[in-house]
């Protein structure tokens, strides 16, 4: 086991690349609370799947939008298991649409849970890890679509290309402090969040990426483990793409 | 609390905040220079000192950030001016401002945050 009694926060955690963290981290030893905003059914059915498998999950309701969520979140994991080692930062939203078009409550929604809650969360999780501990791992997940941008996604690319660079910035003021900052962009994965555009675009995708094949939730959840585990201990303020080589804009014939 | 005694305290909280050896941490220790702290490191100082003494810091004044901000009233040429030099007196009492004085280099600022420094400052606020 890499994570063995490491204490793990994810946002995001009960359902597409946020479970399969949630799942990669449990397997590794790591004690994992895991933050769900509306799917209660979701987070009840992983609390009882990663105890089935041996693991210790805990599902914790909250909006990371909120302000007060993430120092609640933190203080109560530190208050329950005494300590916090990793947190992924994974909740996103998508509100798509044409920026003509677009409102500013899309706008916000996508900045607030997106960028804001990532905020929320490292502040709080940087008192313990780099004020107290002096040790920790934080993982932004972010997305191709930062810098691989497709139409209709202004809120959601200027969003995940904000916690590109706040990953950058943020690793350079911790890293003396044994922090290490780091995110994960994905490619096209098979969660609920790209369902819509699958059932409309289908093979097409498929077809795109040279791989050949869309992204499981476990292939990004395995980079996340990396990132958490011993082997990355020297990597900050890097983003690691997993997409299957799509970012490579390659003609694939 | 005597100044070997506030010294003993001082040292365990900078061994503590910038994982430094004991014997590394002298009363002329500079903190930057010597102790490699960086600004994060500050605020940590601040913060266990306060905890450790059961005394308040104010923000600012044990280790007043960017002191002139480029004033020119305060820096000429990469110097700190006469005038430039009793503001620090004002603002750094406990500062040893004789040894700057004599080449008043406005990049060597940081060498005035020193272990005698934090230890001066301590017993000011300490009753007596």
């Amino acid at each position: 086991m890499l994570l063995k009694d490491q204490i793990a926060i994810v946002t995001g955690g009960s359902r597409g690349i946020g479970r399969a963290c949630v799942e990669a981290l449990a397997k590794e030893g790591a004690k994992v609370a895991f933050v769900y905003k509306g799917s209660a059914d979701a987070a009840a059915k992983l609390e009882a799947d990663v105890a089935a498998a041996g693991g210790v999950a805990k599902a914790i309701q909250g909006d990371v939008a909120d302000p007060a969520t993430g120092q609640r979140v933190v203080e109560e994991v530190v208050k329950m298991w005494g300590r916090l080692d990793i947190l992924v930062n994974n909740a996103g939203v998508i509100r798509d649409g044409l920026f003509v078009r677009m409102s500013a409550d899309d706008w916000r929604t996508v900045m607030g849970t997106n960028l804001d809650g990532v905020f929320y969360f490292c502040r709080a999780a940087a008192d313990v890890m780099v004020m107290k501990q002096k040790s920790g791992r934080i993982v932004n997940v972010s997305s191709v679509a930062a810098d691989h941008v497709n139409a209709g996604q202004t809120n959601y690319a200027a969003s995940k290309g904000g916690i590109n660079a706040f990953t950058r910035a943020l690793a350079v003021e911790c890293a003396k402090r044994n922090v290490t900052v780091n995110a994960v962009a994905p490619g096209f994965i098979e969660t609920d969040m790209s369902e819509a555009v699958r059932n409309k675009a289908g093979d097409a995708i498929a077809k795109m990426i040279p791989m050949k094949r869309l992204g499981k939730p476990a292939d990004i959840a395995s980079v996340v483990v990396f990132l958490c585990s011993p082997a990355a201990a020297y990597m900050t303020g890097q983003l690691l793409t997993v997409d299957g080589g799509l970012s490579l804009g390659a003609s694939v014939g | 609390m005597s100044q070997d005694e506030i010294f003993g305290k001082v040292k365990e909280v900078l061994v503590d905040a910038l994982s430094v050896d004991d014997d590394q941490v002298t009363l002329a220790s500079r903190l930057q220079a010597d102790l490699d702290a960086e600004s994060i490191d500050f605020l940590d100082i601040v913060f266990r000192l306060e905890r450790e003494f059961g005394i308040k810091i104010d923000r600012n004044e044990l280790f007043p950030e960017s002191v002139f901000q480029g004033d020119p009233e305060f820096v000429q040429d990469g110097k700190v001016t006469p005038k430039g030099l009793s503001e620090l007196r004002e603002r750094m009492p406990f500062a040893d401002l004789a040894t700057f004085e004599k080449n008043p280099k406005f990049d060597q600022i940081g060498d005035l945050f020193t272990v005698d420094l934090i230890v001066k400052y301590i017993a000011s606020k300490l009753p007596a």
